[in-house]
């Protein structure tokens, strides 16, 4: 592939098309093929994940017509395919690990302002449910869940479902806090 | 999962489960709920020694996650600061307000008395065995010095700690013989499970001594026996310098 090739908006169009007429579910699955593929080149110790992520799906990009033509299967399988050419690519020629940056005090200070914010602003519920499963102090993440779900009458996986949900929408709401404190 | 996480699953089975990451959409979910509990898990300090390497040299490898890690450490600070103590039934002393009960109450006011007595003659003993620990408890920190040592070589008299009170930060503050790290890394086992672990701590100066602070919460301790790893950290890997022992008791 030619590495000066940049993804251009008719190229993207294409893959979009390719992976569902709906331009809405096309941009799902977009994401979703993103970040597999950023968990499997992690789950292989690679440290820039995220460039090796993007670095297959403008392979796929660039040759997206000829695919078309030729695979008939599922999208995900044909990235998956080009993430391994793209994996040993990156093990020829793998550059010394960087360290990520620390996190100074007043970045840390705005995080925890707007983690209390975004605390605030969920169900009394909701917010109960994230001082419990954190909150018994002296028992394990297994002991502590396993006693809250006893407690809420529901099963341990629908717990661990929805404690997932609270914690990720506290994520995006801390995301924006930050970004509109800026 | 697990395994795939920390980068122990075998060749085969990786990539088996790689394809299934990429086509099964329940797996990708189910691998990121426990991507966050193996966080949260990292943060309480309830992995392993070598799971904890795992998982700074393998987990936490992109920026996502590292950036869910700091995620996890907010959330755990917050939780600490707002996790409130039971409240104290406001009927407590309801039955004094009889004649005959209160006379009732004065004999076990007695009784209470007496055990309390016993109780601290008890305490006293003990503090007196545990000659190597000073203890001192100021409104919301538990300062205790500990000397290195193992329970091999403390025997019998192994160094003994009070039973922190509810919502009371115990500040261990562990002996050196010499100073030569700038940081010091702890770690608190119990039975051989890790409870937490603090790195980069700078040490102290008491007195003509030197100390490196290890503050745990108190609702981590119960009665039983403790030991604290110390190790010195050097560039790229950590050096052991002792482990410190004492038991908690009521």
């Amino acid at each position: 592939m030619n590495k000066n090739w940049s993804l251009s908006q008719e190229a993207f169009d294409a893959l979009l098309d390719w992976l569902d007429s709906d331009r809405e579910q096309a941009g799902i699955k977009y994401e979703q093929i993103r970040s597999r593929l950023i968990v499997f080149f992690a789950g292989r110790g690679c440290i820039n994940a995220e460039d090796l992520a993007d670095e297959t799906i403008n392979r796929v990009t660039s040759k997206v017509n000829e695919i078309q033509k030729e695979f008939d299967g599922d999208p995900a399988l044909y990235f998956y395919g080009v993430a391994k050419w793209v994996y040993t690519e990156y093990l020829r020629r793998k550059t010394p690990q960087s360290q990520s940056a620390p996190i100074d005090s007043a970045r840390a200070e705005l995080e925890f302002r707007c983690l209390e914010r975004c605390v605030a602003r969920l169900s009394e519920e909701d917010r109960a449910l994230l001082l419990k499963d954190y909150g018994a102090k002296g028992q394990t993440q297994a002991e502590r869940r396993k006693a809250l779900a006893d407690e809420l009458g529901i099963t341990l996986n629908a717990l661990r479902i929805r404690v997932f949900r609270i914690r990720t929408g506290l994520k995006v709401c801390i995301e924006k806090c930050i970004q509109d404190s800026l | 999962m697990r395994e795939f996480l920390l980068g122990t699953l075998d060749r085969d089975h990786k990539t088996q489960f790689e394809e299934r990451i990429l086509t099964e959409p329940s797996v990708y979910e189910e691998l990121l709920i426990d991507e966050e509990e193996l966080i949260d898990q990292y943060v309480t300090g309830e992995l392993s020694a070598v799971e904890r390497e795992q998982f700074e040299s393998h987990f936490l490898i992109t920026a996502e996650r590292q950036k869910n890690l700091r995620f996890g450490k907010l959330l755990q600070k917050y939780v600490n600061s707002h996790v409130e103590e039971p409240p104290i039934p406001s009927q407590s002393f309801s039955f004094l307000h009889t004649p005959v009960r209160r006379l009732a109450s004065l004999g076990l006011l007695a009784a209470i008395l007496g055990a309390a007595g016993i109780i601290f003659i008890r305490g006293f003993v003990n503090r007196r065995e545990a000659a190597s620990v000073v203890q001192q408890t100021t409104s919301q920190v538990m300062t205790v010095t500990l000397q290195p040592g193992s329970p091999e070589t403390q025997g019998s008299t192994a160094q003994s700690v009070n039973l922190p009170p509810r919502g009371v930060e115990v500040k261990l503050e562990l002996q050196l013989a010499k100073p030569t790290f700038s940081y010091y890394k702890s770690e608190l086992f119990r039975e051989n499970k890790s409870l937490k672990i603090s790195d980069e701590i700078k040490i102290e100066a008491k007195g003509e001594q030197c100390v490196v602070p290890f503050t745990v919460t108190g609702e981590m301790l119960s009665p039983g026996d403790y030991q604290v790893k110390l190790s010195g950290v050097g560039s790229g890997t950590d050096e052991f310098i002792d482990n410190y022992s004492f038991r908690v008791i009521e």
